[in-house]
């Protein structure tokens, strides 16, 4: 459990002297989130007190990448919720690959990545890998890089396969990923079609036309006024009738953001984009 | 008093917790926060077999959902379960404590930092050490602890571990569990 406490006034000193140093602005992040991030750095790192942390972020770049690292949570694992990958292997992708050319998917904050691998594998067990680009972005280069190596935590390789088994009867896992002592990397024929852009906090490098935005687990973290302008800017970056898929218990208010787009899909929570 | 009610438990809690949600009248005047581990596979059908015998609904929660009094909220599988001051849900996918997510101690340091002592936190059976921390946090901030008897556990590393962590205010059994509760007004 994490020891050292800190106050939301050195969370605001810190929200403050991040963006004065680096032009990236983390004040409509989830205040006590981002207040328990910076706790848990505290203690990774070892660092005596919020005034060391301030120190570090203005003077150390080196630091501040893991910091970025840090606040982009994990999206913990391949498959996460079956019912969801077997919903779109069986109806939702279908639908969307009939009649299409090649189209755009875009992961605005795509983390660890077990999202997009679970996806590319999906496509490639489908046969359609090729119709798809992923445009793939992050606030935090290191995430990028070792999403480039196709890294893959073998820690959770036991629930992997577990996932897996749920939605393919007769594919394998293993024919994805190879181990190198204790690191798993992902087959990275998988990423050929990935197009990397590195993030700042408002996800304002925008693809257009775009056809589904996976966005799972990551309005947990923002505040309603970020939620409400990343759902009106993603909109624009969708094609009319374009997708976005939310975490599973992640809701868009319909008296903002809800009015530009229509939820199609309740149990797996799939939203369209209205034709306006 | 009690403003919210945080429960935790593991294997074996399952029936316990039957039992509390089945003597709970409709109208229970507090919020119950459930965080319970389960198998990572298995992600729907709890929530249903809770609300067989329950007289108050049983939830779980979506992201920033308000707290409100006479309602279960069941931490999500796969997901951290935190209180906020303004008394609402957080959830999040932050790395595993105490090999959980959800993980006990972290529901119920949040709900101890909203309620002090105007929260009531119950340890029930279970397999590990997960919730003694977040115990020892309800009662340093002047909440009261309940832990189920471990003579009645069917399994009591949580509950012992819990009684080693903090002075305990109440050990109880089911039933006395269910009694000091029907008596919070």
């Amino acid at each position: 459990m994490s020891k050292q406490e800190i106050g939301i006034v050195d969370t605001r000193n810190i929200l403050k002297s991040i963006s004065e140093r680096h032009d990236l602005d983390f004040k409509n992040h989830a205040l006590t989130f981002f207040k328990r991030r910076l706790e848990h750095i505290l203690d990774t790192y070892r660092l005596r007190g919020p005034d060391v942390l301030v120190d570090k972020i203005k003077n150390d770049p080196e630091f501040f990448e893991f910091f970025l690292k840090e606040v982009c949570i994990e999206t913990t694992e391949l498959f996460r919720d079956p019912s969801l990958w077997r919903y779109l292997k069986d109806k939702f992708l279908p639908g969307l690959l009939r009649g299409a050319n090649r189209f755009k998917i875009w992961f605005p904050e795509v983390s660890s990545g077990e999202e997009l691998y679970s996806l590319a594998i999906l496509l490639n067990e489908m046969g359609h890998l090729d119709k798809v680009r992923f445009v793939v972005g992050s606030i935090s280069q290191l995430r990028l890089d070792e999403l480039q190596k196709g890294l893959l935590d073998m820690k959770k390789m036991e629930v992997n396969h577990a996932n897996f088994k749920r939605i393919f009867n007769d594919a394998r896992l293993e024919d994805y990923y190879t181990t190198r002592g204790e690191t798993g990397y992902i087959d990275t024929g998988l990423l050929k079609n990935v197009e990397i852009e590195r993030q700042n906090t408002y996800y304002e490098r925008q693809p257009n036309n775009v056809k589904l935005i996976m966005w799972r687990n990551q309005m947990l973290y923002f505040n309603q006024i970020l939620q409400e302008r990343l759902l009106k800017s993603f909109c624009r970056a969708l094609v009319p009738g374009g997708h976005l898929i939310i975490g599973m218990n992640e809701r868009i208010d319909y008296w903002n953001s809800g009015k530009d787009y229509i939820l199609v899909g309740e149990k797996e929570n799939i939203y369209k984009k209205r034709f306006s | 008093m009690y403003k919210a009610i945080v429960i935790g438990g593991s294997a074996g809690s399952f029936r316990v917790i039957t039992r509390i949600l089945h003597a709970l009248p409709r109208h229970f005047p507090a919020p119950i926060l459930l965080n319970l581990h389960r198998l990572k596979h298995v992600r729907s059908g709890f929530v249903e077999a809770l609300s067989i015998k329950s007289n108050i609904p049983v939830i779980e929660p979506y992201d920033k959902d308000s707290i409100k009094p006479g309602t279960a909220y069941l931490a999500p599988s796969n997901y951290h379960m935190y209180i906020e001051l303004n008394k609402k849900i957080a959830l999040s996918t932050e790395e595993a404590v105490n090999h959980s997510r959800p993980a006990i101690d972290l529901s119920f340091e949040t709900a101890a930092q909203t309620y002090s002592r105007n929260l009531l936190g119950i340890i029930l059976s279970g397999a590990n050490r997960d919730g003694a921390w977040g115990l020892k946090k309800i009662k340093d901030g002047g909440g009261t602890t309940i832990v189920q008897d471990p003579k009645e556990c069917e399994v009591p590393t949580m509950t012992e571990a819990a009684l080693g962590m903090s002075q305990v205010d109440h050990v109880l059994n089911t039933q006395q569990i269910i009694d000091f509760l029907l008596k919070i007004k």
